[in-house]
């Protein structure tokens, strides 16, 4: 008998109540987006109401316009951003290796208030208006870090011998770079775009104080309308926005498995 | 390995193409590296000055002063502070407590389910933050479905007040931050050789000795990475303890956002908090970095 046999069953009674504890709050709100009442408790029966009023308002609308433009934008930079850092962290003799590493590695781990703050703080010094341009800088900055590990580790994987053989057989550096590497490196980027893409369309914090009044993403509307408690339509966009993300997960999967072959 | 290796003919070529490489690094690097040092460390120095300054009702006046210092040693903002500090320990505990066994659980399942069981870890938390947290406003309200459920079945003959409290702030942090402990715990358990544990029992340990005398001081490394990603970000939070507790107990997050935001605006104040928090981050990163070398030197001096 395998020594930690008498430890099994208790750990899966303790993965199943956290599995329960994970999904139940998704599961409700799934539920409570078709229940026909204006409050959140009891079973009133089924309706598509919400989603249909959901369609229709214009302010979501404007805040789910503004949530894609800004996570479309920000996941672009940063990837490309990422992209040459960590062509250029490639080289392991790098002297600027310490200093880059730590400052990719820093805002990894800072509450994401710190970062807000001082953002906020630092357009209100240099006389910045906050809106959309103030929200893609915040965007971009938050997302590097993630990029610049993701396609790195990636990188770490790379055969060189593929490399050297291209330069034994008398290719040039570009063509090695756009024939052999870049092709190879395509699911690490992707994989980096993703995580930056689903980073930004979540972000609340950071946005909050970056943004000005007029600006809104879909994050901030949501806390502004629980706020003001006109909750009927949450419910509904909230399923809308998990389906989505369900949807770039499976995405992703499929993406990986189609470049990976 | 590196396409150099080719040239060792000459040294000083060598030498030369390293430059060159050097160089190609900076060059690549410089977009981010410039880009993090202005909006990511430059930030900070706005802070510190911004720390010094005297609060004006919209914004500040540019005058010198250690006001905002004094203010918090006088003691005002240190219930907010052991709030905070309070909340990131239990969070960080409760975390270690219910990610441990799952995090065993998935490492020791077979190869096929294993993938799987960390996607449906990793699912939840790629739902947006904001609507998890009011979704638990709706299951535990005071008219919420828990209550609804417990009520019908009898089990309690008043609802249950969790909402607004600070119980509410910590059920759901430990579901926010979970998954940030279960992963790197998982990525260090999987790694363990196993086969310790068989030698154990055939030597007679108990399986809780051979757990707490083997699998735990093994699976260290996890347990200070999960702790550390759970217990920094938990310090600075905002929008739990704003959605889910009550106003009588403010944490640190919520005062800074306040005296940011909300007009009488205190930013001094706000930014001398703010560097109050990344003092109490950097203490526990330099800690944790002084015990992890001072462990590998004894290690070594072992190995010896």
């Amino acid at each position: 008998m395998k020594p930690d046999k008498m430890y099994r069953r208790m750990n899966l009674t303790i993965f199943t109540l956290v599995m329960v504890f994970l999904y139940i709050p998704i599961l409700i709100l799934i539920i409570f987006s078709f229940n026909d009442s204006k409050i959140v408790a009891g079973w009133q029966g089924f309706t598509l109401k919400y989603y249909l009023k959901l369609f229709k308002d214009e302010q979501i609308k404007l805040a789910f316009q503004h949530t894609m433009l800004i996570a479309l934008t920000s996941t672009l930079v940063s990837t490309v951003l990422g992209v040459l850092a960590a062509l250029g962290l490639e080289n392991k003799r790098f002297s600027g290796r310490r200093v880059m590493n730590a400052l990719i590695y820093i805002p990894l781990i800072m509450p994401d208030i710190l970062m807000g703050v001082s953002l906020a703080l630092m357009f209100s010094f240099l006389q910045v208006g906050t809106g959309m341009a103030t929200v893609f800088i915040a965007h971009v900055t938050f997302c590097l870090s993630y990029t610049v590990i993701v396609i790195s580790s990636r990188l770490a994987d790379f055969d060189y011998s593929l490399v050297e053989a291209a330069m034994d057989l008398g290719a040039k550096p570009w063509p090695i770079f756009w024939k052999i590497k870049f092709p190879l490196m395509i699911p690490g980027i992707v994989a980096a775009a993703l995580l930056a893409f689903t980073l930004s369309i979540d972000d609340f914090i950071i946005t909050f104080f970056t943004s000005g009044r007029g600006f809104n993403t879909l994050p901030i509307y949501v806390e502004g309308a629980i706020r003001r408690g006109s909750i009927t339509t949450i419910n509904a966009l909230s399923t809308l926005m998990v389906c989505f993300t369900l949807f770039l997960v499976i995405a992703t999967k499929r993406v990986r498995k189609f470049l990976l072959g | 390995m590196n396409p150099t290796r080719h040239y060792n003919a000459t040294s000083s070529l060598e030498r030369k193409l390293t430059g060159i490489r050097n160089l190609h690094s900076w060059l690549l690097s410089a977009p981010s590296l410039i880009w993090l040092v202005l909006f990511f460390t430059l930030p900070y120095l706005i802070i510190i000055i911004y720390s010094l300054l005297v609060p004006d009702i919209y914004e500040v006046k540019f005058v010198f002063s250690l006001n905002a210092y004094k203010e918090i040693l006088s003691g005002t903002y240190f219930k907010p502070i052991f709030l905070a500090l309070r909340l990131a320990l239990m969070t960080t505990l409760l975390c270690l407590l219910l990610g441990y066994p799952v995090a065993y659980f998935i490492a020791r399942s077979q190869e096929k389910i294993k993938n799987i069981l960390i996607v449906l870890i990793i699912i939840p938390f790629w739902t947006n933050f904001i609507i998890r947290i009011f979704s638990w406003r709706i299951f535990l309200s005071s008219h919420g479905v828990m209550n609804e459920v417990l009520l019908g079945l009898n089990l309690i003959s008043q609802p249950l007040e969790i909402i607004r409290t600070d119980w509410a702030v910590i059920i759901v942090m430990v579901y926010v931050y979970l998954p940030y402990m279960i992963l790197p715990l998982y990525s260090v358990i999987e790694k363990l050789d196993f086969t310790l544990l068989d030698a154990a029992n055939d030597l007679g340990a108990s399986d809780r000795t051979a757990f707490f005398r083997i699998t735990l001081p093994l699976s260290r490394e996890g347990i200070f990475a999960g702790s550390l990603l759970v217990f920094i970000p938990a310090l600075g939070a905002y929008i739990v303890p704003q959605l889910m507790g009550n106003q009588n107990s403010l944490y640190i997050g919520q005062i800074i956002t306040y005296k940011i935001k909300n007009i009488p605006r205190n930013w001094p104040i706000a930014s001398a908090l703010s560097l109050l928090i990344l003092v109490c981050i950097a203490v526990i990163l330099l800690a944790g970095f002084y015990i992890y070398q001072k462990r590998r030197i004894r290690k070594v001096d072992e190995a010896r």
